[in-house]
């Protein structure tokens, strides 16, 4: 019997010392030395005068960075990628007309200065400033000009092409229905330095989109030269932004950007190098980030939480939305969701601010509209937010009102609905928030859950198989119009069957009659998402994205962008790590 | 035995035919499609970027196609990688997929082997009990657990080898090795305790003993050989589930392999990964059926290869 | 030695006369199969101590939710995240409700203003983790329970009847094996979750969809081994019919490995469950199960460990106790091992 009871012991032993591992002391086991100490501020521009630093400023003499991404590059063409870290690294390497800058304003990058626009708005002519590829030729009019044609044409099976031009840019549309020619695309080289750009209508933000990755340039010659391998390497790639890739096979976990000495601002550009690693545990990257291989690493879910208190934590929050989307339709049956009432109620039966504060704890922020906080601002730098506020808050007495009046309107005193949605641990995590939240609020609601991957997803929207879908949407361009436009009729985004006259009217409005009258096409956005959230109850917003990561304090200077590319890293530079 | 050889290797292109036919159809009714921007597009522009892909043929057209591709050692290009072909991709994530695969088989089997023996040949005492104890505990605890755990004891606290990544040459694949040695070690030992207490009672190894061989010769020239046997049925299968079982730890460990690349690609249906990667396991799995198989032969001699005149 | 026998004195010797009936009296009474196993498996203590630690958390599964207090469903954001706290404890310096908050230790029951006792602590939605790891418990035994019969069944089915009939059937079953076992279980597995309804029973399908073949291929090789030794031959010479031969001789001789192998399927089991929980194809919630319980508690290691260690260790003693106890059954089970 001793025996056993050892055993038995031993065998308890082995199993806590794995999870000693849990309570050993989490000291940072190569920290930058005196972080606390000497550095006061973090804050930019703060310039410090140091004594022993030399007189260049507070630049290290190594300027390389360690940063890992969550995923492979798909693709480096500007024509087929569709995915973050693809844009993310494009916008690194290469650079449009436009480039947003530190403060994300549009600012001339390939273009020499601000286009001019032609009194109708329809009209942009861009000059171009003296720029070079990486093989030290110039960027001409012509490669924009090829590379736009490139991406609407439905031979080279461009995503986001047809996506981003359709009623953009003149013809592009017709294009898709194939009632005109590629060569027909509003675009054109007027000589090797003018670019003339026409629009199917005036789009106020479309300066923006100039800094979107499918709007870059393509050089017709080496693209055509390398054919089916055009960007499947770093080696069968043009660059011509701050950086230039190596190292990249088309398929590894590992890629660097190099400093490329061609461009046109190479002096702004700090770094020489940033070495990429695809890290796709999260656990993982924060020990590497711990022993300090790498410089930065996004916190996702459960991490959040754990460094909410540590000093080198950064809190950003995105412009991306979640939402309830109700499905009113299902099976080509109407569904208890095509009754106001229940939409209402289910919009007002959650605790938001708990929800982001205690299940998502990341940094998020509760919702109570659809176009984002801090996304987009008038020219005297009013938010749009300003003009709504919050819409559908959440109101436990009005939703069991509005719950009792649906209930009966339909004739019916118990209701079971599914909920659709992700399967990361953290949705599922919201998603028995939900559950318990709507069930405990709302007498005789029973929801059932469903949590697939995001692929199956896509095609239960599209077959619009399910009843409440939560589903999230980060903007194209900088304008309300990219979220409120999911939502007029027949939009490709409108998978739940709602329709209402009123609310496309205004949005037709804003993207026609009041293109040009900036208040009047601000009111009409605001007053489409009052419609389509409080009056409508169409879909019920939940919650702002926020997103946290770690940064080591001597990397400084990088900044994130709310559309296209996540990251810029031509302002980022090294400062006291050594 | 070479006609055997010639029998198994021409049925296994038979099997390996009806492999891809139902791994074809079964993942073509995998929900959910391998463009990713499914949503943004019209149902118009979704059409265009599926005829650049061939999406929009009819499955059995699509099938042709694929086997005729395949017939020409074509297995086609990633959905995922634009243009990247999946066979380069195969090559290249294969290196270090298969470096710990057979570094973690190799150090599984072998402790697993000698905490068998100890536990056969001392059994029912402590050593047996602890030697069954380190072999349970290696698989007690959930692989992804165990990894994390490795990582920062040995990664983060101690910085006896490199956290994660690929970068490090042999050193990277230690820790990765550990954690995939635990599944092997577990069955080895597992199957080698059995079987020894199995033989060690056989009449041929008491005649042995009362012949005065000692214990180490019978443990090893007898028992252990016999003891084989059956490890070598089960390990075949396991060697090849520790190429494509090893995403946990590919993924945990940030090491560019062939495991991980294939979950992701049933996950977003890249199709032609999915068919590239489950070709390449088929052939591997059925190579070592049959060298188990004719292995089988070779070790025990009672077993004749009834290779159908049976 | 002939010299020396003449020298023994003759009355050194007495005549006896052999009592054949004594030979065949058997001086052990005589015991079943599984009345003899039962002897012997008492004798280890290891599988003894395993089989009381089984009842313990099989009974515990059942009774364990209800003795909380709380159940496992309610949540209470207000006490998300607690550590364990148990009555009588609160002085001894744990299980009393000190956890890290932002790298220092506070008691977060008095911080957060609770005066009840979580015994596991909290999760991230203030649910029980007492009742929690209980309840997972029931779920990960049942899903292993029938998913390891199942294997079991048509495995012990499929590989017996390849290698006792050999030639042409065992020819055709072993390729359809063949072809089976070359189509990537995650297609599979992934095809019948996501076109079942998700839930325990997609799993249990999706584990034994292609989990028995390695039991069939472990049968299959015993049975050859078997089958063409001396005491079978001598069996089939003897007119015994193919039943007999397989119930009588083969089935005794590779029970053991049948059951050492089930005593793998349903750890196995287990773990699968989790891994399809790590590539977030688990069970759906508010369904739990260790698997997912341990996966939903990994992430927090190093801040909250409570919420990964209670699952880890009923997980663990599950495996240990069913791997002592398969070891311990397979030698009582084995006949040629009576001592």
């Amino acid at each position: 019997m001793k025996k056993s009871k050892l055993v038995w012991l031993l065998s308890l032993m082995l199993v806590l010392s794995v999870f000693l591992a849990a309570c050993g002391k989490d000291e940072p086991a190569a920290p930058a030395k005196e972080t606390d100490t000497e550095e006061t501020t973090d804050g930019e521009g703060t310039e410090t005068e140091t004594e022993e630093e030399p007189a260049e400023g507070a630049l290290d003499a190594e300027q390389i960075l360690n940063l890992n991404h969550v995923a492979e590059i798909p693709s480096l063409d500007s024509s087929i990628v569709e995915d973050q870290v693809g844009f993310d690294m494009l916008g690194n390497v290469n650079e449009g007309l436009m480039r947003l800058d530190q403060e994300n304003v549009p600012v001339p990058a390939m273009a020499a200065e601000e286009p001019t626009i032609s009194e109708d708005g329809l009209t942009y002519t861009f000059k171009l400033r003296d720029a070079k590829w990486s093989d030290g030729s110039p960027v001409t009019a012509n490669d924009f000009e090829y590379a736009w044609k490139r991406a609407i044409d439905p031979a080279t099976g461009s995503p986001y092409g047809p996506y981003m031009m359709a009623g953009v840019i003149k013809n592009a549309t017709a294009i898709g229905e194939k009632k005109a020619e590629v060569a027909d695309l509003g675009v054109k080289a007027l000589d090797e330095k003018t670019l003339e750009v026409t629009l199917e209508r005036p789009v106020p933000y479309f300066i923006s989109l100039m800094s979107f990755g499918t709007f870059f340039p393509l050089k017709e010659e080496f693209v055509k030269a390398q054919g089916d391998k055009y960007a499947t390497n770093s080696e069968t790639v043009l660059y011509n932004g701050p950086f230039i890739m190596t190292d990249w096979d088309g398929t590894g976990l590992t890629w660097k950007l190099k400093k490329n000495e061609q461009y046109w601002d190479a002096e702004t550009v700090k770094l020489t190098q940033i070495n990429f690693d695809v890290v796709k545990e999260v656990a993982t990257a924060v020990n590497l980030y711990t022993t300090g291989e790498k410089d930065r690493t996004g916190l996702s879910g459960e991490y959040a939480m754990q460094y909410a208190n540590d000093e080198n934590l950064l809190k950003e929050l995105e412009p991306t939305i979640f939402y309830f989307k109700y499905n009113q339709e299902r099976n080509g049956e109407k569904t208890a969701l095509a009754n106001k009432n229940i939409r209402e109620a289910l919009a007002k039966a959650f605790n938001k601010d708990d929800l982001a504060s205690v299940v998502l704890a990341n940094g998020s922020l509760p919702a109570n509209y659809l176009v984002p906080k801090e996304f987009t601002f008038t020219a005297e730098g009013a938010d749009f937010r300003e003009v709504n506020g919050d819409l559908a808050t959440y109101n436990v007495e009005e939703a069991k009102a509005a719950w009792d009046k649906g209930l009966s309107e339909l004739g019916v005193t118990e209701l079971t609905l599914e909920i659709l949605g992700g399967d990361s641990d953290l949705s599922k995590k919201m998603d028995e928030y939900f559950k318990s939240q709507l069930e405990t609020n709302l007498e005789g609601l029973t929801i059932t859950l469903k949590e697939v991957p995001f692929n199956v997803r896509l095609e239960l929207d599209e077959a619009q198989d399910y009843d409440i879908q939560v589903s999230g949407w980060g903007p194209d361009y900088q304008d309300p119009m990219t979220f409120v436009d999911l939502f007029v009729t027949g939009s490709s985004h409108n998978l739940m069957s709602y329709s209402n006259p009123e609310f496309d009217k205004l949005i037709e409005s804003a993207k026609g009659e009041l293109a040009l009258d900036a208040e009047g096409r601000w009111n009409a956005m605001a007053q489409a998402e009052k419609i389509l959230l409080a009056d409508d109850y169409a879909i019920a917003p939940i919650y702002q994205r926020g997103t946290m990561a770690l940064v080591q304090p001597y990397v400084k200077g990088i900044v994130s962008h709310p559309f296209g590319g996540d990251y810029s890293y031509k302002w980022a530079y090294i400062s006291g790590k050594e | 035995m070479a006609k055997y050889i010639a029998r198994r290797v021409f049925y296994m292109f038979i099997t390996l035919f009806l492999i891809a036919t139902a791994t074809f159809f079964l993942m073509k009714t995998l929900p959910g499609s391998p463009i990713a921007s499914a949503s943004k597009l019209t149902p118009d522009q979704l059409a265009v970027v599926e005829a650049k892909y061939g999406l929009n043929e009819p499955l059995p057209v699509q099938y042709g196609k694929y086997m005729l591709n395949l017939a020409q050692g074509d297995l086609g290009n990633s959905f995922q990688f634009k243009g990247a072909s999946v066979t380069d991709l195969i090559i290249n994530r294969l290196g270090p997929s298969f470096l710990l695969g057979a570094q973690g088989m190799i150090l599984g089997v072998l402790i697993g082997i000698v905490l068998g023996m100890i536990a056969a040949l001392r059994q029912n005492t402590i050593w047996d009990y602890g030697s069954t104890l380190i072999a349970i505990i290696g698989i007690s605890i959930p692989s992804f657990v165990f990894a994390t755990t490795l990582q920062y004891w040995f990664g983060v606290q101690l910085g006896w080898f490199p956290v994660a990544l690929w970068k490090d040459g042999w050193m990277s694949s230690v820790l990765p090795s550990i954690a995939l040695a635990m599944g092997p070690l577990a069955i080895a030992s597992r199957f080698i305790r059995t079987e020894m207490i199995e033989v060690l009672s056989s009449d041929y190894i008491t005649l042995a003993r009362s012949k005065g061989a000692s214990g180490f010769e019978v443990a090893f020239k007898h028992a252990f050989r016999n003891a084989l046997i059956p490890l070598v049925t089960v390990l075949g299968p396991v060697a090849a589930g520790l190429l494509t079982g090893s995403l946990v730890i590919e993924q945990i460990f940030a090491i560019p392999g062939i495991g991980e690349q294939f979950v992701k690609a049933i996950m977003i249906n890249d199709y032609s990964i999915i068919m590239g990667t489950t070709l390449f396991f088929s052939v591997f799995l059925i190579f070592i059926i049959l060298v188990v198989d004719v292995l089988y032969g070779v070790i025990d001699p009672r077993i004749r290869l009834s290779g159908g005149n049976s | 030695m002939t010299q020396n026998l003449d020298k023994l004195p003759a009355d050194s010797f007495k005549r006896i006369t052999i009592d054949s009936s004594a030979a065949e009296r058997i001086s052990k009474p005589s015991l079943s199969f599984w009345q003899d196993a039962w002897l012997r498996i008492r004798k280890n203590k290891a599988a003894i101590v395993s089989i009381v630690i089984l009842i313990l958390i099989i009974l515990m599964s059942f009774i364990g939710p209800m003795l909380s207090p709380h159940d496992a469903e309610t949540q209470t954001l207000t006490h998300a995240n607690l550590p364990p706290k148990v009555q009588g404890f609160e002085n001894l310096g744990f299980w009393d409700g000190v956890g890290n908050m932002a790298g220092t230790d506070v008691d977060l029951y008095e911080l957060k203003k609770v005066d009840t006792y979580y015994w596991f602590g909290t999760d991230g939605l203030g649910r029980d983790m007492f009742s929690r790891v209980w309840e997972g418990t029931q779920i990960s035994l049942f899903i292993a329970f029938v998913a390891a019969i199942i294997d079991m069944v048509i495995g012990v089915l499929y590989g017996g009847i390849s290698a006792y009939y050999g030639g042409r059937v065992d020819d055709i079953m072993q390729r359809i094996v063949e072809i089976l076992y070359g189509i990537p279980n995650l297609v599979v597995v992934i095809l019948m979750i996501l076109v079942m309804d998700p839930g325990i029973m997609a799993i249990i399908i999706a584990i034994t969809i292609t989990g028995w073949i390695g039991m069939s291929r472990v049968v299959r090789g015993q049975v050859l081994k078997y089958k063409n030794q001396e005491f079978v031959l001598a069996s089939r010479t003897l007119g015994a019919s193919n039943n007999r031969i397989i119930s009588k001789h083969l089935l005794p001789n590779i029970l053991g490995i049948i059951i050492i192998n089930t005593m793998f399927t349903i750890p196995g089991a287990i773990f699968f469950e989790a891994f399809l929980s790590f590539i977030g194809l688990g069970l759906q919630p508010p369904a739990a199960s260790l698997g997912t319980l341990i996966n939903d508690g990994y992430k927090l290691i190093k801040f909250q460990p409570h919420i990964l260690m209670f699952p880890s260790i009923v997980l663990s003693l599950l495996m240990v106790a069913f791997n002592l106890l398969g070891d311990g059954l397979r030698d009582a089970l084995d006949p040629k091992m009576k001592d």
